[in-house]
């Protein structure tokens, strides 16, 4: 959807990287950045959502502030109504981390600290009385709120509240720091005009009146608590369950509906139930799957799709493991070729095991057939030669089949990465 | 429930008395019947005999002590006992001793991968560790090298050995009797039994007898029983396990 605010996404200029933005209709959400900013990240918000350059947000937000100050009560608005969530930059598809926040933020800093610098300059010319009073502990209190709910509001206010993980020391540091001033600001304002002994008793009291209101509402508060915790667990164990019901819903109930229908042909059936043990196993023991980018993963997966095309069952086993690259895609492509060759011509049990360690990677694929010798294979059959023996030799790597007595063995070897051993 | 001991036959050794604990009688009733089925073609005399069953940690002890069998073939999950179950019915169990002096052993059978569930077992003193996907005369074979005290590895289980002990990544003991490392020969039949090699097999690509295959195996299981090792903590800690 163009505009005219983003003509950079569309001409992106000769010699300058274009810009992460906005290049068509799904529009990115409106949310803040969940990052280590100074600032909420309003302003960055509005942009990466309108597609603006965030300068001219954060530029339009202090010309608005110029017009009696609605651009602080507008920013003010947009901050309590923006979620926070993870920002997904454009152009690298990675989390986005608010480096420019902080910046931003330091920059407010640099600016409240002015205005301070200004108030006390101003102050005795206007004849302190009012600022002194009043603006100026108004002007704590609302820096000191700011700074202490900043805070609470990145930790996600509730989950700071209940858990025990409690923000780190920089986030103490600012909440203190925040309360502090508030308090501060209130006690001038409280105490404006009156005598230190006059202020120390009403503060007494004050106190004495919050300890005894404390002390009344305390077991109430604490039974609120209580019981708002055990909701709350019931409820994730009521989500949990609904999860795992559905979960074996999708699935298992789906599978053995199959199963009986196609009850007749052993080979189906089979296929089905090894299909179904083995996504019911990834998911009790494996947990929720991430991006799956390491070897184990790939081979994994390689003798999991031959299983389910024949029908037979492989038995891998995989120790170590490293991030997937293309001699590892070469050495997974082989494996397949070998396990489709045991699984075609050799008898169960097809067995695997792939060793990933620092001196290698080294595949074993196993079957019980008769076996076959690789100078009877025929030159014009390509399956051997060429998808295992030169795929691997490519790659810096080595094949071998052995025949054995009861079966024949594949063996594949990857050398090292480059990075693992000099 | 029979306790009489089947007649030995032919057979120079008399069958194996075992004991079944799991707790889905369908399991416990497949079993028997396709041993016995695998049993009956091999001819001769019966290789195992069923003398109880049990399908959850209490009765598993008590058919145990009364019975006093070679073998226990064990379900790692059961109902009842503080743990998962397994660990429980063999720590229930110490002490009790067969006819002949022996201990009674036992051999975990499970369709659970994780590595949790094998080292609670194997660490509480299972002799080995075999899938419930595991053909019945390979069972028969298992149950004998238990009853004889060796130790029985599954592919998966040397796995999860080579895995623990660091010995993929290449860390090998430099004195056999290092608990917290494999020794290089170990490690060798290891890997061979994580390729899927029979015992008689890994002695012959290995050049040693049967024997020492099984003394072998043996020392790694006494490693994986009795090892600190803080890896096998890691190591499980790592797949979200204790």
């Amino acid at each position: 959807m163009p505009t005219p605010f983003e003509p950079a996404a569309a001409h992106p200029r000769a010699g300058m990287p274009p810009r992460p933005e906005v290049s068509g209709p799904p529009r990115p959400p409106l949310v803040r950045a969940r990052g280590r900013g100074w600032t909420p990240g309003v302003c960055a918000a509005i942009a990466r959502h309108l597609g603006l350059s965030p300068k001219a947000v954060r530029w339009s937000f202090v010309i608005l502030t110029a017009f009696g100050g609605a651009g602080v009560v507008a920013y003010a608005f947009l901050w309590a109504l923006t979620p926070e969530g993870d920002v997904v930059d454009d152009g690298t598809g990675q989390v986005a981390v608010a480096s420019d926040r902080r910046q931003w933020g330091s920059l407010i800093l640099i600016g409240a600290a002015l205005v301070l610098v200004g108030g006390v300059l101003v102050l005795p010319i206007l004849g302190g009385s009012l600022i002194g009073s009043v603006l100026l502990p108004l002007f704590t209190i609302a820096v000191g709120a700011i700074v202490a709910w900043s805070n609470l509001d990145e930790a996600q206010r509730s989950r700071w509240l209940e858990s025990g993980t409690g923000p780190n020391r920089f986030g103490w540091m600012r909440v203190a720091l925040g309360v502090g001033l508030t308090v501060t600001g209130i006690l001038v304002i409280v105490t404006r005009g009156q005598s230190f002994s006059a202020v120390w008793d009403a503060l007494l009291a004050a106190i004495a009146v919050l300890v005894g209101a404390l002390i009344i509402a305390a077991p109430w508060a604490m039974r609120l608590w209580g019981d708002l915790r055990r909701e709350q667990v019931a409820a994730a164990r009521a989500t949990e369950r609904a999860d795992i019901a559905a979960h074996l819903h999708d699935s298992v109930l789906q599978t053995l509906a199959l199963i009986q229908r196609q009850s007749g042909d052993a080979a189906a059936v089979t296929r089905l139930a090894r299909a179904q043990e083995r996504e019911l196993r990834t998911w009790l023991y494996d947990g929720p799957q991430g991006s799956q980018s390491t070897l184990a993963a790939a081979v994994t997966e390689v003798a999991h799709e031959v299983e389910d095309l024949h029908g037979q069952v492989v038995d891998l086993v995989v120790t170590g493991d490293r991030p997937y690259e293309p001699h590892g895609a070469a050495l997974t492509q082989a494996l397949r070729e070998a396990l489709l060759n045991a699984v075609r011509h050799g008898r169960a049990p097809v067995t695997a095991y792939v060793e990933i360690g620092p001196s290698g990677v080294e595949a074993f694929v196993r079957d019980r057939g008769t076996g076959f010798d690789l100078d009877d294979v025929p030159a014009d059959r390509l399956g051997v030669r060429q998808s295992i023996l030169g795929r691997m030799e490519r790659h810096g790597g080595s094949a071998r089949v052995r025949r054995r007595d009861d079966g024949t063995e594949v063996e594949l070897r990857l050398p090292p990465l480059q990075g693992d051993q000099p | 429930m029979t306790t009489t001991r089947a007649p030995s036959g032919t057979s120079p050794r008399p069958a194996v008395r075992v004991v079944l604990v799991d707790d889905h009688r369908m399991f416990r009733a497949g079993v028997r019947a396709e041993l016995t089925e695998a049993m009956a073609a091999a001819g001769g005399a019966a290789a195992c005999e069923f003398v109880g069953e049990a399908p959850d940690v209490d009765t598993a002890i008590a058919v145990i002590r009364a019975e006093r069998p070679d073998v226990v073939l064990l379900d790692v999950h059961l109902p009842g006992g503080s743990g998962n179950g397994g660990a429980d019915v063999i720590r229930g169990s110490y002490g009790v001793e067969t006819d002949a002096g022996a201990p009674v052993r036992f051999l975990a059978l499970s369709v659970s991968d994780a590595a949790e569930d094998v080292i609670a077992v194997i660490r509480a003193g299972a002799r080995g560790y075999v899938t419930k996907t595991i053909g019945a005369r390979d069972l028969i074979t298992a149950i004998r090298r238990v009853a004889d005290g060796d130790a029985v590895f599954s592919p998966r289980l040397a796995g999860f050995v080579l895995d623990a002990f660091g010995a993929a990544a290449g860390e090998i003991a430099e004195v056999d009797e290092e608990l917290d490392r494999l020794s290089a020969r170990e490690r060798e039949v290891m890997r061979l039994i994580a390729r899927g090699y029979q015992y008689k097999e890994v002695a012959k690509e290995l050049f040693i007898s049967v024997k020492t295959v099984e003394t072998h195996v043996s020392s790694v299981l006494r490693k994986l029983q009795l090892s600190s090792r803080h890896e096998l903590t890691a190591w499980a800690m790592g797949r979200r396990l204790l």
